[in-house]
């Protein structure tokens, strides 16, 4: 009759709590008297309207009522899933300091390749994904970026990043194969002069970039500049921005991020999974959390990138765990 | 215009959202209210009968109760239409054999706290009617939470653990604990009812009938008129335990009446 009292006892601390807190009620027994507690718990809360949040082999976290939608504060635009990052390959011309992938010229390309681009396009679509991302390392380095970018603009609009450096030759060849009207450019640049910009991505590379962003635009598409600073610096941010206004980017394509502590870069914000909303990103070794920490393991998701609708729906499965979780902690410490 | 004050016991954290729902649902009309909380519904009676509170949200005892004190200057103005159809069930381990209440002889039965209708003052009155004097069933009482007339439903809760440790053979619980548990659904063969009562009256808004019918009767219609199909209501009828809001039915009152006048329960708890 251990679970007749397991009843009684959800019943008592269930009118202790006001609705939407949890409770425990105490667990013991074998593998086979859990496994029927576990039975007897879902029954009830299924039956008076109470929720199973979790249990262990000592107790389970019950709550009175049911939590709210995890997701309902969340902006349509962030709901995971709504944009694909892929990594078309890793290596790069430079070797930024703050790099949260560790790209350089000696990185290992570990390229997806146009056919896994080809085929999560196509999956993208399947799996209600509005955007698809690209980026690397610098995919300008691939021989058959061009056809990657295609394989996923027949299919979403594609945003592509580079570092605009290397629009020459037949570089420049595989830009012009690109449809403008399918397809963004996205440069990185730090600062409105090169000290900052040349601080950490290495000598003339400023200039470089400009130009860069002129031919994109010669070549008459759109391009929106995303600068990575130190948090402390994100506020002198105005002469930066009348630049760019400067070289024709319009301020809704002027993105400005905080550098992450991720990759080879020695300080920034620290992102954890519980504390970032997804974005789900796609290497040639799985599927990540989120682009900032696509080098990293406790990032993977899982190494089984299709079906891709799988991978997505493990995302956010999560996503919302550590939502309900947060919300949970939040409960629990008022502020006074 | 003065909001209508009405008191309620506090049995439970969720009293608090409850009211503060009910209150919120009537701040843009004609007839605002707050509210009072008390420990213990003596406490409330004495603050109805005082004029403290307009109105008391009153289980069927404190109902009783105020009758008496007030010598029936007192009216019920609206009840959950759960309150309209309560009962106690009467229950056993499933294979105990019990067929009726006449099985309950020289055998014990558990009670709730005292100071429950449905769990103490009716199942007794129920063995009277069934022809069971004093003596001939072992009552085992276990009075937690008193003052509170069995709202917590624990002294329930505790009869039912005296069965399954066989310090009882028999228990009387509320309808309300019954559905909590999952009727005899969700423990098979656990427990199973031999007796359910008639249907009786539970609680209701109480109010003094010096309240006048002006300030009284548009609150009871907007009362009435939360509506489980909105959203926003819906919550809050949900954590009271209702569907709808409906006006009491008075003959329901009538055998813990009688209960409390043969068993001789004092005024207050
Ligand atoms: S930050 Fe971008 S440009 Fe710099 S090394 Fe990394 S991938 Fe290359």
């Amino acid at each position: 009759m251990v679970n007749a009292m397991l009843v009684l006892d959800l019943v008592e601390r269930a009118k202790t709590v006001p609705t939407g807190a949890t409770f425990t009620v105490a667990l013991s027994g074998n593998e086979a008297d859990l496994t029927a507690a576990t039975a007897t718990i879902t029954g009830w809360c299924e039956r008076t309207g109470n929720e199973l949040v979790s249990a262990t082999a000592h107790e389970a976290t019950v709550r009175h009522g049911r939590a709210p939608d995890p997701l309902a504060g969340i902006d349509p635009d962030q709901l995971p899933g709504t944009r694909l990052w892929m990594y078309t390959n890793f290596d790069c011309n430079l070797a930024c300091d703050y790099c949260c992938v560790r790209s350089s010229p000696q990185t290992e390309r570990r390229a997806l390749g146009v056919d896994r681009v080809a085929q999560l396009a196509a999956e993208a679509v399947e799996a209600g994904v509005k955007e698809l991302i690209l980026t690397g390392g610098e995919p300008f380095l691939l021989p058959d970026i061009d056809e990657v970018v295609a394989a996923c603009a027949t299919h979403l609009p594609t945003t592509l990043l580079t570092n605009g450096m290397l629009f020459q030759g037949h570089r420049l060849e595989r830009l012009r194969a690109m449809d403008p009207e399918r397809v963004t450019l996205q440069i990185s640049l730090d600062s409105g002069t090169p000290e900052v910009h040349d601080s950490h991505r290495g000598k003339r590379s400023w200039q470089r970039a400009v130009n860069g962003i002129r031919i994109a635009h010669e070549e008459g598409f759109r391009v929106k500049v995303a600068a990575t600073l130190p948090a402390e610096q994100i506020h002198e941010l105005e002469p930066f921005h009348v630049f760019l206004d400067s070289i024709g980017i319009a301020r809704e394509d002027q993105v400005i991020r905080a550098l992450a502590h991720r990759g080879v870069s020695e300080s920034g914000l620290e992102l954890t999974v519980e504390t970032l909303i997804p974005e789900v990103t796609i290497t040639a070794e799985g599927v990540y959390w989120h682009p900032v920490a696509a080098d990293h393991d406790d990032q993977l998701v899982t190494r089984q990138i299709f079906p891709l609708k799988n991978a997505i729906d493990q995302v956010r499965a999560e996503f919302i765990e550590y939502r309900m979780r947060a919300d949970a902690a939040a409960a629990w410490f008022p502020c006074a | 215009m003065k909001p209508l004050l009405i008191g309620a016991v506090a049995y439970t954290p969720n009293v608090v959202t409850i009211w503060e729902g009910i209150r919120d649902y009537f701040a843009d009309t004609d007839t605002p209210m707050d509210f009072i909380l008390f420990s213990n519904y003596g406490r409330q009676v004495d603050a109805l009968i005082d004029g403290t509170i307009d109105i008391a949200w009153n289980t069927n005892l404190a109902w009783v109760r105020t009758v008496a004190q007030t010598e029936g200057h007192c009216v019920a103005l609206a009840t959950r239409d759960t309150d309209t159809v309560f009962q106690t069930m009467f229950v056993a381990r499933a294979g105990a054999g019990m067929k009726d209440l006449e099985s309950l002889r020289g055998r014990r039965l558990a009670l709730g706290s005292k100071d429950s209708a449905q769990a103490a003052i009716l199942p007794v009155h129920f063995l009277a009617e069934a022809g069971l004097a004093d003596g001939d069933v072992d009552l085992l009482r276990i009075n937690s939470d008193v003052g509170k007339h069995g709202d917590t439903g624990r002294s329930e809760l505790d009869a039912l653990r005296a069965v399954l440790d066989d310090q009882a053979d028999a228990a009387a619980i509320g309808i309300n604990t019954w559905e909590a548990i999952g009727r005899d659904q969700l423990m098979p063969g656990a427990f199973e009812v031999f007796w359910q009562s008639p249907t009786y009256s539970h609680c209701n808004f109480t109010a003094l009938d010096t309240l006048t019918d002006e300030r009284v009767q548009p609150w009871v219609d907007r009362l009435l008129a939360m509506d489980w199909e909105n959203p926003v209501h819906r919550p809050i009828l949900e954590m009271e335990g209702l569907t709808q809001w409906v006006l009491p039915k008075l003959e329901g009152y009538k055998s813990l009446f009688e209960a409390v006048e043969t068993q001789g329960i004092t005024p207050r708890w």
